[in-house]
């Protein structure tokens, strides 16, 4: 008979996954070997390459595009934008790195998708689109890295947890932070008891307000070719051509009525928060505002504080950690100050300001090759994401909101269960 | 009031006080307050329906359904139904039809969708599917059957039956399937359909139905990432509990054995990922030989799925491709030694941490920081003693990386002739002395026995102390160091008891800025401008009136001011340190700085403060804008705002107002004549109530958050600008 055997749970999945990977340093060499650092005069062969294309790439995905092409073993080969403009910008700018005239332009991203040859793609097309495109991309058999914030509600969110699931593929959130060794070490400190019990994590919104995008005037609607605003508008409603909807960052970013509220930073530093209580599943209750602090409250009863104001001046994006036996607290700088310098137990803690993404892209290309789970893989941005979903429906309620993990819903509150998802415009579906 | 406002209000009256550009969010009014969503829930959703049967313009009636997501009952099922087949309002339509519960919504969904065509009947049944309907399931087989004529709406109808699950969905779903006949888009949706069923087969515990499902998925002929998808599932369907466990365990163990061997990168990177979901002993000695007869690209990979296993099989496959792999192996098997390996590998590990090459010897030293069996720390000091020349290095540096108290050894290792030795020792010291032991490391920073180690020592040293758990203490034992050692020493310690703070180390650094010694001056007054924590302001503000020299009193001004700008306190607090500098120098930079602070800050106070500065010569104009910015965040035009404004000295100006509305998506009402007479020779335009209806003279769009818009003239020059509620109207200039 063989060996007793039963399938690890999700969990266990990704915890043994990455333990090689975390252990202690947040900066392990990667493990697995370029074959630049072997002596072969710097060649990637084609069995390493991983072969990238992009789609939605304007400001930040082409500062993200820029971490992808650090990397000896990306050969990039494809863009697809609605708007002609950065279909050509980014094009030059692969092609001129790739001394080539190789990188093909697409208009309809379903297109790059059908390429075979595509291992991996960028996705920076602005909220409306994250999830939506990641979840087609999954379905071509693509591996993503996927700009934040990632889902548009709760519903969205475990989709995405479950379709990367079964579709076998490696996501990783563009939650950056992750991959740094401040951030890194304070969760660190968090999630191994150096703080005594964990009692409070707090993450900064910055900005707990609603911004929903509205149906202005139709204006004279360019040509599909320059912009293609039916693909713009995608899984949005319906709505006549307006430039002032064209920015992406900030059109249908948390859709429905509940708006972005606390997801456009929350998507980072709740993430991080997550990651400090070892991506357990997210709180399960959620209260309104008082004097600037939203408090959420997990199973096991810590807090995670969404707070404006009261931080130390380390950067954007700050965090802090409280146990009984100590707190930390960093941000942006790549600086942290911890309630006593013994939490720092002689390590030296590397200080990378600036939240580069150089870090999270790699460690997103050695998962594709390896296949172990990235930082910033589905089920840590599902849990964090519903965290800001479920907080930005206490927010839009104004009152307190209790979620079960077990069934994905607010049990017995109606109003709160119908801001769970938002359907999508024909044709598209999740 | 509706609650955008109120959180606008609560949290971003920033963002909110005044804009030049005209927000594109008039869907935000759909916002309504809480407190209403029980008590006038049947009102408003009759007040919604009547603007879906009426003649208002598409964008309200959009809006309208998207509040009946919220307000809507089964009783809006009918209307909303009637939009879907409307282009322009069938996606608002679904989003209230996808979240209102009930029957009669599933009910109208199904009727609406018998007359769609095309992408609206696309949509229709996506909402189905969403709603999973189990009642639909007939019109949805209806749809599959029709997918040479239609294959995006049997595309939709596949995976909408898929969400349903139910052994109808199933049936039509598998017939669909084998039927061949649907062009290649539809059949990869009844695909997605069939792999949805059948993960809802295996969640449910029927894994022998899930894997049925599963096989003939992977074996249709239908798009690869589908078999691929099958093939995880029928893997896995097979490892879970059921009959016949043995036989279908075999089964998955050959299948995923298969797709590791598969020339298909697509298919090897897919078994590597099944593997990792799977918790099953028999995996590790799979993967093991797997390994054995995998290619050079290859191998390494396969060892990471391995080294993921753990265990002793794991353990010696890696441990044997450590030492006999090619070298892409060996570098990837050395360096899960730190995942997998335990104390019988150390002396491979110490071998190779000393290879000449690189890569080896970096994998080898990082495994030998990450081994986490408890026999290591004892192991690794054992071996110190019988060391080489080559092990001897590797050794203390991997003691001092894992923080092992090894002190007399590490004490002993100081003498080595060695100085890559010495410097690992004082490394590992560093890392490891105690409280006790401290001099030791203190003695070997301010009198090294080579003066090449006095760096490493001074780094060390400071490694120490910062985690140090009385730090006090610790600053004291510098500090008297400090007092016994010439300048030079002082020097040296100053950063290292700077870095660990606290008041002993504040009154030494502090001690040091008051001597006759420059270096020390400079040196300790540069430490001080950077001081992590608010007790050095005071200390700071002595100095900037009592240090030797203007150079270190401005500059310990300047450290003192960069506390006020950059730390969290009392806004009293602020406000004092803010009169203190401009007490303290009449310096129209340092004076300067304190306006940043003050626009940093806004408050009534920093308003006042900063109005008080606009009436020195030399700062007038940045006064003056320091108040606007700091009025124009507070947002309100409360008296104290208003004498700042005016204490200012606004410029006076010929202001005309061109036109202005004040109301929110499609209505608005001309408020020109309320501004008119409200405009006077200044661009702030004092409205009694403010942007408000009571401002403005009623509500023109009720429920709705409103705006402001002005289009106006400031002496000939024409500009607009848009204001959200409750901010205050202050033209900007015009460029």
């Amino acid at each position: 008979m063989p060996p007793k055997s039963s399938l690890m749970d999700r969990r266990r999945f990704l915890g043994a996954a990455a333990a090689g990977a975390a252990a202690s340093a947040a900066f392990a060499a990667p493990t697995i070997v370029p074959s630049s650092a072997l002596g072969r005069d710097g060649a990637v062969p084609p069995s390493e390459r991983v072969v990238v294309g992009g789609i939605g790439i304007g400001n930040r995905g082409t500062y993200d595009l820029g971490c992808f092409l650090e990397q000896k073993d990306v050969q990039f080969v494809a863009v697809c934008d609605v708007k002609q403009s950065r279909r050509t910008a980014v094009k030059k700018i692969a092609d001129q790195h790739h001394g080539n005239q190789d990188c093909q332009t697409y208009r309809d991203f379903r297109e790059l998708l059908d390429r075979s040859d595509i291992d991996a793609v960028l996705i920076a097309t602005g909220p409306n689109w994250h999830g939506a495109a990641a979840m087609y991309a999954a379905k071509a058999g693509k591996d993503m890295y996927c700009e934040k914030p990632c889902t548009k509600n709760i519903a969205q969110s475990l989709i995405l947890k479950e379709t990367m699931r079964r579709t076998g593929r490696v996501f990783q959130a563009g939650t950056q932070r992750r991959n740094l060794p401040h951030f890194a070490f304070a969760c660190e400190l968090a999630r191994t008891g150096k703080l005594g019990k964990l009692t409070k994590v707090y993450a900064h919104p910055a900005g707990m307000q609603a911004m929903t995008s509205g149906w202005l005037p139709l204006e004279t609607e360019p040509p599909k070719d320059v912009v293609d605003w039916n693909l713009y508008l995608g899984p949005a409603a319906w709505r006549p051509f307006n430039p002032k909807l064209l920015d992406g960052f900030n059109f249908e970013k948390g859709g429905g009525l509940v708006g972005g509220g606390v997801l456009e930073w929350g998507s980072h530093c709740v993430d991080l928060c997550q990651w400090a209580v070892n991506d357990c599943l997210p709180p399960v209750e959620y209260n309104p505002p008082v004097n600037g602090e939203l408090v959420a409250r997990y199973e096991n009863g810590v807090q995670l504080i969404y707070r404006e104001k009261g931080w130390i001046p380390l950067g954007s994006c700050p965090v802090r950690f409280e146990g009984e036996n100590g707190w930390i607290e960093t941000g942006d700088s790549g600086k942290f100050v911890l309630s006593s310098p013994e939490l720092l137990a002689g390590r030296s803690v590397a200080e990378i300001g600036g939240y580069p993404a150089t870090y999270h892209v790699r460690d997103f290309l050695d998962c594709v090759k390896s296949r172990r789970q990235p930082k910033g893989n589905a089920d840590a941005a599902c849990n964090a994401h519903i965290a800001c979903h479920a907080a930005n429906i206490a927010l839009y309620l104004n009152r307190q909101v209790k979620f079960d993990n077990a069934t994905n819903t607010f049990p017995g509150d109606e109003p709160a269960n119908r801001l769970l998802g938002e359907a999508l415009r024909e044709p598209w579906r999740l | 009031m509706t609650l955008f406002r109120r959180l606008s209000r609560r949290m971003a009256p920033v963002l909110l006080a005044s804009s030049v550009a005209i927000a594109p969010a008039a869907l935000t009014s759909t916002v309504f307050a809480p407190s209403a969503f029980a008590q006038e829930k049947q009102d408003k959703e009759a007040s919604l329906l009547a603007i879906l049967a009426g003649d208002s313009a598409p964008a309200e009636k959009a809006l309208a359904c998207k509040q009946l997501a919220v307000h809507g009952s089964e009783a809006s099922a009918s209307a909303l139904a009637k939009l879907l087949a409307d282009p322009q309002l069938a996606s608002w339509a679904r989003i209230a039809l996808e979240a209102i519960p009930g029957s009669a919504i599933d009910e109208a969904l199904r009727k609406a969708a018998e007359p769609l065509e095309g992408d609206l009947l696309v949509g229709t049944l996506n909402s189905i599917g969403v709603r999973r309907d189990a009642g639909a399931v007939d019109l949805l087989a209806g749809h599959l059957a029709k997918a040479k004529a239609a294959p995006d709406a049997a595309a939709a109808a596949a995976v909408a039956l898929g969400r349903i699950g139910n052994d109808d969905a199933s049936k039509a779903l598998r017939a669909a399937l084998m039927a061949a006949e649907a062009p290649a888009a539809a059949r990869s949706a009844i695909a997605e359909g069939c792999v949805l069923v059948a993960e809802q087969r295996l969640a449910g515990k029927k894994a022998v139905e899930a894997a049925t499902l599963y096989d003939e998925v992977r074996q249709a002929e239908v798009p690869l990432p589908r078999r691929l998808e099958a093939t995880r599932g029928a893997i896995l369907a097979r490892l879970a509990a059921g009959p016949d466990a043995e036989t279908r365990q075999s089964a998955a163990m050959a299948l995923l054995v298969e797709q590791l061997r598969s020339p298909e990168t697509a298919r090897f990177r897919l078994g590597l990922q099944v593997v990792r979901e799977i918790q099953n002993a028999s995996i590790a000695e799979l993967l093991a030989a797997e390994l054995e007869r995998a290619s050079g690209d290859r191998a390494p990979l396969v060892l990471l799925a391995l080294a993921d296993q753990a265990g002793p099989v794991a353990l010696r496959a890696v441990r044997q491709a450590a030492e006999s792999g090619k070298k892409e192996l060996r570098v990837a098997a050395l360096r899960s030694l730190g995942q997998v390996g335990d104390a019988t590998c150390l002396d491979s590990l110490v071998a190779n941490a000393a290879d000449a090459d690189a890569a080896v010897a970096s994998a080898a030293r990082s495994a030998l920081v990450e081994i986490s069996d408890p026999k290591v720390n004892d192991a690794l000091v054992a071996r110190l003693a019988k060391a080489d020349a080559k092990s001897y290095p590797v050794l203390i540096e991997a003691i001092g990386e894992r923080r092992i108290d090894a002190g007399p050894t590490l004490v002993a290792a100081l003498d080595h002739p060695n100085a890559a030795v010495r410097a690992a020792a004082l490394t590992a010291l560093g890392n490891t002395v105690t409280p006790a032991k401290l001099p030791l490391l203190v003695a070997a920073a301010v009198k090294p026995k080579r003066a090449e180690d006095e760096p490493i020592a001074l780094r060390a040293l400071q490694t120490a102390c910062v985690r140090m758990p009385d730090r006090e203490a610790c600053a004291t034992t510098l500090a008297e160091a400090m007092d016994a050692g010439n300048v030079n020493t002082k020097v040296a310690l100053l950063p290292v008891i700077a870095a660990v703070g606290g008041t002993r180390a504040l009154a030494a650094v502090n001690a040091a800025a008051k001597s006759s010694d420059d270096k020390l001056q400079d040196a300790s007054t540069r430490l001080l401008g950077e001081w992590s924590t608010i007790d050095a302001a005071p200390v700071l503000l002595d100095l900037s009136k009592s240090a030797p020299g203007e150079k270190y009193r401005t500059r310990a001004l300047r450290g003192y001011i960069r506390i006020a700008r950059q730390f969290v306190m009392p806004e009293p607090q602020r406000l004092e340190m803010c009169q203190q500098i401009l007490a303290a120098t009449s310096a129209k930079a340092e004076r300067g700085m304190v306006l940043e602070i003050l626009k940093r800050y806004p408050s009534v106070g920093t308003l006042q403060l900063a109005s008080r500065l606009s009436d020195s010569a030399d700062l007038k104009e940045d006064g003056r804008a320091a108040v606007v910015a700091i009025a124009q965040k507070l947002g309100t035009a409360g008296p104290q705002v208003l004498e700042a404004l005016n204490k200012a000295g606004m410029e006076k100006a010929k202001v005309e107002i061109v036109k202005a509305q004040y109301g929110a998506g499609s209505s608005w009402k001309d408020v020109t004549a309320i501004l008119r007479k409200q405009a006077g020779d200044s661009r702030l335009i004092i409205l009694e109530g403010g942007v408000s209806n009571a401002g403005l003279g009623g509500d023109p769009a009720p429920g709705q958050v409103k705006q402001l818009k002005v289009q106006y003239r400031v002496n000939g020059k024409d500009a607009e600008a848009s204001f959200a509620e409750n901010s205050l109207v202050l033209l900007p200039q015009p460029k």
